[in-house]
């Protein structure tokens, strides 16, 4: 946590500036009477964060740095994580479903997973049914 | 010769003397008084822009005056066209600005902002998503996985962060808000999925610092950041 103290002027009020600026900007008391200086590119500050989140360097960037993640290990290490490679082949199928909804191209891994599917469609069959108890639970 | 003005105090505020405004030269702060108020105001040069020093300049008179009187501080840019006006704004709303001012009499400002230690939001939402674990999974195994692969992955990792920020948005605030007086939600704006300022007295600082260190214990994925003691801004109303 970085606590900046506002008070004490000079530079602990310098460090601080970009943190607390858009409430220097955009809060404060309005007097009707008074002109407010022309604010030109303050509008900037407004950008909606959801811009930002939707877009594509974003996904990318989330991607990346998953496939660096290291699973097995840090302070958020998934007590399930055994059971993953049981469900990979569950979720495959789950993914087919996802992929066709958003009409994204397939993965390498839905089109084996179809294959795989084809030869023997009962597995997917279970497959979807244990699934949808699990969510219903 | 225009008057900016920063904010308004009762009359016969204890501003220091040499206090400086906006400006270069920056140019002397001084009151306008009037009906039992007074408006810590300066000069205002000829062209006012919202540029690093003035802006600075503002924050650093409120914050001055702010420490031995109670400050309404103005939003940055208030311009009068001269000290009769701002005179004649005191007494019109003279009511309004006095109980303002008993409202914020030894209180300030605490604004909270939080954002997200990517890779610890990032195991967090993994470990509670089996199908993202999967796709994770997979994608490693394929060396990294196609573009698409990639962005369809990262659209659901995004979004289960985002789920993840509204759930912590909450977290952060249902803990905090009970040790302040009256709390309100900052501007939006980039840079953080959390944006909340607290009013309180000064001595109770001490608790609300302790409990977002607390939060941040509990909570690895949790990087606030505590501003304050701040010039009530977002309680002026």
């Amino acid at each position: 946590m970085s606590v900046v103290p506002a008070q004490g002027g000079g530079a602990g009020g310098t460090s601080g500036l970009y943190d607390v600026l858009e409430l220097v900007l955009d809060r404060g008391l309005v007097i009707d009477a008074f002109v407010r200086v022309s604010l030109v590119g303050i509008e900037i500050l407004k950008i909606d964060v959801r811009v930002v989140v939707a877009s594509v360097d974003t996904y990318l960037r989330f991607a990346e740095a998953c496939n660096r993640l290291d699973l097995e290990a840090g302070p958020h290490r998934s007590p399930g994580l055994p059971d993953i490679v049981g469900q990979i082949t569950e979720d495959g199928a789950r993914g087919k479903t996802k992929g066709a909804l958003s009409g994204a191209a397939q993965s390498v891994k839905d089109a084996l997973q179809q294959v795989r599917g084809d030869g023997d469609s009962a597995p997917a069959r279970r497959g979807t049914a244990s699934r949808k108890k699990e969510e219903s639970e | 010769m225009s008057t900016y003005v920063y904010g308004i105090a009762r009359a016969g505020a204890d501003v220091p003397e040499d206090l400086t405004g906006i400006g270069d030269p920056p140019r002397p702060v001084r009151l306008v008084g009037h009906a039992g108020l007074a408006a810590v105001v300066s000069d205002c040069p000829e062209e006012l822009r919202p540029k690093r020093r003035d802006l600075l300049a503002h924050q650093r008179v409120l914050t001055e005056a702010g420490r031995r009187t109670t400050v309404l501080p103005m939003r940055f840019g208030s311009v009068s066209e001269d000290d009769e006006a701002v005179a004649a704004v005191l007494a019109e709303h003279a009511a309004h600005y006095e109980e303002r001012l008993d409202r914020l009499a030894g209180r300030v400002e605490y604004n909270i902002k939080a954002v997200h230690h990517e890779d610890a939001v990032l195991h967090l939402v993994l470990a509670g998503n089996a199908e993202l674990r999967s796709l994770a999974e997979a994608n490693r195994a394929e060396g990294g996985g196609s573009y698409e692969q990639r962005l369809r992955f990262g659209e659901l990792v995004a979004r289960a962060v985002h789920d993840r920020e509204v759930q912590d948005a909450d977290l952060v605030r249902g803990a905090l808000a009970p040790l302040a007086e009256e709390d309100r939600p900052g501007p939006e704006s980039t840079g953080w999925f959390l944006n909340h300022s607290f009013l309180l007295k000064e001595p109770a600082a001490g608790a609300l610092l302790k409990e977002a260190d607390r939060l941040q214990r509990d909570h690895p994925q949790l990087d606030l950041r505590v501003h304050g003691p701040l010039p009530p801004y977002s309680f002026t109303e």
